[in-house]
């Protein structure tokens, strides 16, 4: 209820005239197109945003289903040589007794990137719908996204450092699978959509509808 | 509510125009159109190329892993086992795999799969690599897209004829199979040219069949009437000829081997899986040229009554000299005849229709209806020395007149009992004793004795004082009829030459009656006939030699006595015999003698002058034309004393080339030869005494 109340107290930029240049922070009055400082081009509101969003969300989620279907890794030792997608991986490890590792790679490979779709999409659509979370909630949970968004990539940093490693013909070699790319992409394309989200919808939404 | 309170304008509500749905959509969207086509085209491709799904049944599947295992063709990896499972009832172990959608359509009926292990034998190690990188599945299929299968049954070890290899494949039939293995060698001339397959029992229990492979082009040389024989091992011969030892290639000594060889052309082209017998050894294989092994036969039997030791499993059946077929079986059966048992040896025959003159396509049961007929009009059977040797026996089937009238019985295990006749076994020794006594009784040691004895009478005959000094007395009778001759008394005496010519005349009617005798050839004819003994004698020593070679230790012992024999003294009586003739003819005196011979005939002339101005010249005349008719007679006579050594010449020339054929490092025959050509230079020196007779007639005018 105090944030119900906070928003209340509330003035956005916008209503009060102003644009914040979103590269340097300088605040300007409505007039100037561009910066006066860096001259970036300054926005009130970026309302293809949200197209871009959904567009870069996409990519990712394409890029993300091949990740998981292909293997990650391609060992060869003497006589066997084995690939191991990502669920794979996990299974494996919790059947060799290394839970905490097998924790650690699902919730970075799995549980986070499918986080991020989920909540990216989510916020997507809360601009354009009712949402049920309240705008400071969701400006904390698109801070959240934001900043997880870089440690997705520590199944990859995985990947290229054994494969950089473990090179030694054909006593032993590790290799990136089909997947590792993927998943690198997918990662990229996440990252992408959560920076194209222009936070400052959270708030014009619900003040459209309290104003009205 | 404020605007109403408020007096002021109200704001201006100023919004961009809504610009049209395709102005607004971003470019960003194309990322996700891009990400969705490649993942969706990766996908299809992946899936496209995804390779067809075959099952593969093993008895045994070991080192075979999901997953890990792949298959191969020709070395080249062409596919992956995706899982391994045990079919319903565990029978089999079913390997599931993907291969290369290229290839399926080449995966057919002939398609075989089997495992790759290690593998060591003596022709070799294989599949050595898969010792570190695990077994893999090798497939193998012809060149030919046919109808793809998905279910394959895998072999348990590779399969040593490939799919894809040009060759025939022929089947071998043997009585035994401990000498074949699989993938033993099938050589021609020493050369390898294909393999056998696993041999197996035939489905009649009695044979081995055994497929073997022949490469191409070698296949070529395989007809109907090509022969295969084993190699195995090692053979060990001992005969005549020294020991021989035979030893094929090092693979075959242990593994076995099979050889064949075409010796007679003409044959039909084999096509696949045609039936050949396999030979024990190479000379049964040639000699078997003219057996037909893929017919049927007939089975009869036979019982003796004596011992059929020398007969054995093989031995040929002759029908009129004729081989019909072999003996299978030899037995001791008890036969009840008249209440009393009686042990009697059977020999189990097979007998080929076609061989008694049924045509081609005779069946058992024609050569049996043939067989049943022509023993009531007297067809038997016996047994016969087949090799004088081994003592070796084999079965004749022959006609025997007059016989007792016997039918066809069938005994109760179906076969035809065919009746016996009294056997004919030659017994080596006495044959070849007999063959002995022949060349001992032959009058070898007469004929010598005599030629000694002729070769003494010549010696005698040139060594008598009187004929050597028969020049000296001619010269001294010359002397004394020139002196008589002259004498005055001389001239009156033409009837007593007259009456001496008649002498003459008489006396070379005499000779000539003894030269004729001799030449109607009663000692001549005797030499000849003596020496056609002896050339039959060769020739039975030949024949005999043949066939026994211990005779010729015995030949040995003959020649020793040959040897024995007084030859030397004979060579030696017949040298100085020679030399004799030699002095005689060189000395002065007989050269002195035409000269005397000249001056007694100018004499005679003188002489005949005067006795022609007289008037017995007429009868001188007459008695001269007596004595040259005698003379002419005489040397008409002489002259056949070199057809007559012509003829012993002749002979002994014959007799030569008879013991050249008999054999050239023989020591008999060389001993036999040098014996004639001292006889041949007897007659020689007869020859040359006659020549010298003939020379100087007058030495037998004067009686000597």
């Amino acid at each position: 209820m105090a944030s119900t109340e906070l928003n209340q107290h509330l003035i956005t930029a916008r209503e009060a005239g102003l644009i914040a240049c979103r590269r340097c922070g300088r605040l300007h009055d409505a007039q100037p197109t561009h910066c006066t400082r860096c001259g970036a081009p300054l926005e009130s509101r970026d309302f293809e945003s949200v197209q871009k969003v959904w567009a870069w969300l996409f990519a990712g989620i394409v890029a993300y289903f091949p990740a998981n279907l292909y293997p990650m890794l391609r060992t060869a030792t003497l006589n066997e040589h084995s690939e191991s997608t990502i669920v794979g991986g996990v299974v494996d490890l919790i059947h060799h007794g290394s839970v905490g590792i097998a924790v650690i790679v699902f919730v970075a490979s799995v549980l986070i990137p499918v986080g991020k779709f989920i909540a990216i999409a989510y916020l997507a659509i809360s601009i354009q719908n009712k949402s049920v979370l309240k705008q400071h909630q969701r400006h904390k949970l698109y801070e959240v996204v934001e900043f997880v968004g870089r440690w997705s990539m520590i199944d990859v940093f995985v990947v290229a450092i054994l494969s950089a490693l473990v090179q030694l013909d054909s006593i032993a070699s590790i290799n990136p699978g089909v997947a590792a790319f993927s998943f690198a992409i997918s990662v990229v394309f996440t990252m992408l959509s959560a920076q194209s989200f222009d936070a400052r919808l959270i708030w014009d939404v619900d003040r459209t509808k309290h104003v009205n | 509510m404020s605007i109403e309170q408020n007096q002021a304008p109200a704001d201006m509500d100023v919004r961009a125009v809504k610009r049209p749905f395709w102005q607004r959509i971003s470019l960003v969207w194309l990322v996700p159109v891009l990400a969705l086509i490649l993942s969706l085209g990766v996908a299809y491709q992946n899936y496209a190329s995804r390779g067809v799904l075959i099952e593969i049944s093993f008895e045994n599947a070991s080192g075979v892993a999901a997953d890990e295992t792949v298959i191969k063709y020709r070395d080249v990896t062409i596919g992956r086992v995706e899982k391994v499972e045990f079919a319903d009832g565990l029978s089999d172990v079913l390997v599931h795999a993907r291969v290369d959608q290229k290839l399926a359509s080449y995966l057919d009926d002939d398609a075989q799969f089997w495992v790759v292990r290690p593998d060591v034998s003596v022709r070799g190690i294989t599949g050595l690599d898969t010792v570190l990188s695990g077994v893999y599945i090798e497939g193998n299929w012809d060149k030919q897209p046919d109808e793809a299968q998905s279910r394959f049954v895998g072999l348990e070890s590779p399969p040593l004829i490939r799919a894809d290899q040009p060759g025939t494949i022929v089947t071998l039939r043997a009585p035994d199979g401990s000498a074949l293995a699989k993938g033993a060698p099938l050589l021609h001339k020493g050369i390898q040219v294909g393999y056998l397959e696993s041999p197996q029992l035939a489905f009649n229990g009695k044979d081995v069949i055994v497929s073997a492979f022949i490469e191409a082009p070698f296949d070529a040389r395989v007809t109907s009437n090509t022969r295969f024989w084993d190699t195995s091992g090692f053979s060990l011969n001992f005969g005549a000829g020294g020991v021989s030892l035979d030893v094929s290639s090092i693979a075959s000594l242990i593994e076995g081997g099979i050889a064949f060889d075409t010796v007679v052309s003409g044959g039909r082209p084999v096509v696949d899986d045609q039936v050949f017998d396999l030979f024990n050894d190479e000379e049964t294989a040639r000699s078997s040229l003219f057996s037909r092994p893929n017919q049927a036969v007939l089975d009869v039997t036979v019982l003796f009554e004596q011992s059929v030791s020398g007969l054995s499993v093989g031995s040929e059946v002759r029908f009129q000299g004729i081989r019909i077929g072999q003996v299978t079986d030899l037995s001791a059966s008890v036969e009840e005849t008249g209440g009393v048992q009686a042990v009697r040896l059977r020999a189990n025959l097979a007998i080929e229709p076609s061989r008694l003159g049924l045509g081609e396509n005779a069946t058992p049961d024609d050569a049996a209806a043939f067989l049943t007929d022509y023993v009531t009009r007297g067809l038997r059977a016996r047994m016969v020395t087949g090799n004088i040797l081994s003592g070796s026996l084999l079965v004749e089937l022959l006609e025997v007149e007059n016989a007792r009238a016997q039918t066809v019985t069938k005994t109760e295990d179906g076969y035809y009992i065919i009746p016996t006749t009294k056997s004919e076994i030659t017994d080596v020794a006495a044959t070849a004793d007999g063959v002995l006594d022949r060349i001992n009784s032959l009058p070898v040691e007469e004929l010598m004795s005599g030629a000694i004895d002729m070769m003494d009478s010549f010696e005698r005959l040139a060594n008598d004082d009187d004929l050597r000094s028969a020049p000296a007395s001619l010269t001294a009778l010359m002397d004394e009829a020139r002196g008589l001759i002259a004498n005055d008394d001389i001239q009156a005496v033409p009837a007593d030459v007259r009456g001496a010519i008649a002498e003459v005349r008489q006396s070379v009617a005499e000779l000539n009656a003894v030269i004729a005798s001799a030449d109607d050839a009663q000692i001549v004819s005797k030499l000849a006939s003596t020496l056609e003994t002896a050339n039959t004698a060769v020739a039975n020593i030949e024949e005999a030699t043949r066939n026994l070679p211990e005779i010729t230790t015995q030949i040995e012992q003959l020649t020793a006595k040959a040897n024995a024999l007084e030859l030397d003294q004979l060579v030696a009586n017949a040298t100085s015999t020679l030399n004799s003739i030699d002095t005689l003819i060189g000395s002065d005196a007989t050269a002195d003698l035409p000269a005397s011979v000249s001056a007694a005939l100018d004499e005679m002339r003188l002489f005949l002058a005067e006795v022609r101005e007289g008037g017995a010249v007429e009868n001188v005349n007459a008695a001269l034309q007596s004595a040259s008719a005698a003379a002419k007679a005489l040397e008409t006579s002489v002259q056949g004393l070199p057809d007559l050594s012509a003829r012993a010449s002749r002979l002994v020339t014959e007799t030569e080339a008879v013991i050249a054929s008999f054999g050239e490092r023989s020591r008999f025959s060389n001993e036999t030869i040098g014996t004639l050509r001292d006889i041949q230079a007897a007659a020689d020196a007869v020859t040359n005494l006659a020549r010298t007779i003939q020379r100087n007639p007058s030495s037998l005018l004067t009686g000597r």
